[in-house]
C-alpha cells in the first residue's frame, strides 16, 4: 500500500513524468500510480508532453560515415550473439556425439575391443548468401555432426540441408525451417565432412540460399 | 523504403532486415545526433552516444510496443537518458533554453518538409514553449531535456527548492493545457 495520497502524487507528478524524481520518492509515487487510475491518467498526460520535448531540439547532421559505423557495429553485435547461440547448439551436438560414442564403446567393451574416443572441437563454416553477405554459421563436430544457425537475409521457408565433401557427391541430410529470418538445425551426415566440404541451404527451386565451407580444425 | 512507416521499420529491425536497419538509421540519425550533441556539448561524445542509442534500439526492437508511444519518442528517450548519464556531474555554464530547443532560429537545419513531419503536436508544443515566461522555460528545459532534478535546478538558478518545483509543475501544466486546448479548438 502506498504512503502517498493523491494530493502528494499531484505535487510530484510533473517530476515523475520528466524522469527527474529521486529514488525513494519515485518508488513511492510509482506504487501510488499503479494503484490509482486517476493519478495514472494525470502522469500519462504529463508524460506525453515530456516525451515530446526532445523532438524540439534542432536536428544536426552527424559526421560522415556515421550510418555505416552504426550498421557495422549492429551487425557485429548480432553476429556475436548468433555465434554464442550456434556455439551452444554445437556444444549440445558435440555432447550428443560423445553419448553415442560412449554407447558404442560399451558394446565394444563386451567384445574386448574398447577404443577410447572423445568428441573433437567443432569446426566452423561461415554461411554466406550468394551476394556475399554473412547469413549465419555451421559447425561440424567429429566430421559428421552438423549444427547450423542463420539469423540474417534468408527468407522464411523450408530449405534442404545439403553437404558436399571434396571429390564426393552432394547429399541432402535434412530440412531446416526459417521463420523471421532465423532458424537452426542439428543432425548427422552419413558421409564424412573434412575441411573443404560445403554445407548449403537449398530452396524448393534448387537454388542455394546460403553456403559455407568447412574450415581446417 | 522511405515510405515505410516507423513501426514497420522497427519490425524489420527486429527481424534482422538489412534494408530496414539502414533506413531506420538514415531516418532518425539527425534527430538522435542533434539531441545528444545538444545535451553533451561535444561532437565526439555525441557521436558515441548516438551510436549506442541506435544499437540499444536495435537490440530491443522486438520489445518495442507502439501503444506506449511513437518510435521517434522511444528512440529520443533512449538518447536523452544516455546523454544525461554521460554528463551527470556537469553543470551548464552558458545555458540558454531558447538555443537548446531552437527557438532562436528562424529555421533550423530542418527543411520545411522535415518541420512538417514533426507533426502538429510538436509544432504546438514549440509555440507553447516560446510563450512561457523565461524562468519556467529554463526550468522545464533543465528538467525535461537535461535531466536536472528540482533540487539541482534550485542550486543552478539560486532559488528555493519549492520555487524550482513550482516552476517545473507550472510549465508542464501550461504546455499540456496549450496542447489540449488547441486540439479541442480544431
Amino acid at each position: 500500500m502506498s504512503a502517498y495520497s493523491c494530493a502528494q502524487l499531484r505535487e510530484v507528478a510533473p517530476e515523475l513524468a520528466l524522469g527527474v524524481l529521486g529514488g525513494a520518492e519515485r518508488a513511492e509515487a510509482l506504487i501510488h500510480v499503479n494503484e490509482c487510475a486517476r493519478c495514472q491518467a494525470l502522469v500519462n498526460e504529463f508524460t506525453e508532453v515530456a516525451d515530446a520535448l526532445p523532438m524540439l531540439v534542432p536536428e544536426h547532421e552527424p559526421p560522415a560515415g556515421f550510418e555505416q559505423r552504426v550498421l557495422s557495429a549492429g551487425r557485429a553485435e548480432r553476429r556475436r550473439r548468433t555465434k554464442r547461440w550456434v556455439a551452444a547448439i554445437a556444444a549440445a551436438a558435440a555432447a550428443a556425439a560423445i553419448v553415442s560414442i560412449t554407447v558404442v564403446r560399451v558394446v565394444d567393451a563386451g567384445n574386448e575391443t574398447a577404443v577410447v574416443t572423445t568428441a573433437s572441437e567443432p569446426v566452423q563454416a561461415t554461411m554466406m548468401t550468394p551476394s556475399g553477405n554473412p547469413a549465419g554459421w555451421a559447425y561440424v563436430t567429429n566430421g559428421r555432426s552438423v549444427a547450423i544457425a542463420v539469423d540474417y537475409g534468408i527468407e522464411a521457408g523450408d530449405y534442404a540441408v545439403a553437404v558436399h565433401p571434396p571429390g564426393g557427391d552432394a547429399v541432402t541430410i535434412g530440412t531446416m525451417t526459417i521463420a523471421d529470418y532465423r532458424g537452426s538445425w542439428t543432425g548427422r551426415s552419413d558421409v564424412p565432412l573434412p575441411a573443404g566440404s560445403t554445407i548449403s541451404l537449398v530452396d524448393a527451386k534448387g537454388t542455394p540460399a546460403c553456403h559455407g565451407t568447412v574450415e581446417r580444425a | 523504403m522511405w515510405s515505410v512507416s516507423d513501426d514497420a521499420l522497427v519490425a524489420g529491425l527486429a527481424a534482422g532486415d538489412r534494408d530496414a536497419a539502414s533506413a531506420f538509421v538514415r531516418r532518425f540519425q539527425r534527430r538522435v545526433y542533434g539531441l545528444a550533441r545538444m545535451i553533451v556539448g561535444d561532437d565526439r561524445v555525441a557521436e558515441d552516444i548516438a551510436q549506442e542509442a541506435f544499437l540499444r534500439a536495435w537490440r530491443h526492437a522486438d520489445a518495442y510496443d507502439p501503444r506506449r508511444g511513437s518510435v521517434v519518442g522511444w528512440l529520443l528517450t533512449i538518447t536523452r537518458n544516455l546523454s544525461i548519464d554521460s554528463v551527470r556531474v556537469r553543470r551548464p555554464t552558458a545555458f540558454d533554453p531558447a538555443v537548446i530547443v531552437g527557438l532562436d532560429r528562424e529555421s533550423d537545419e530542418r527543411g520545411p518538409d522535415d518541420l512538417a513531419s514533426l507533426g502538429d503536436d510538436t509544432q504546438r508544443l514549440r509555440a507553447a514553449l516560446a510563450r512561457l515566461p523565461e524562468e519556467q522555460r529554463r526550468a522545464i528545459v533543465l528538467a525535461g531535456l537535461l535531466g536536472y532534478t528540482a533540487r539541482e535546478i534550485g542550486e543552478i538558478e539560486d532559488i528555493p527548492l519549492g520555487t524550482a518545483k513550482t516552476r517545473i509543475r507550472t510549465a508542464l501544466q501550461r504546455l499540456r493545457l496549450a496542447l489540449v486546448s488547441e486540439e479541442r479548438a480544431e
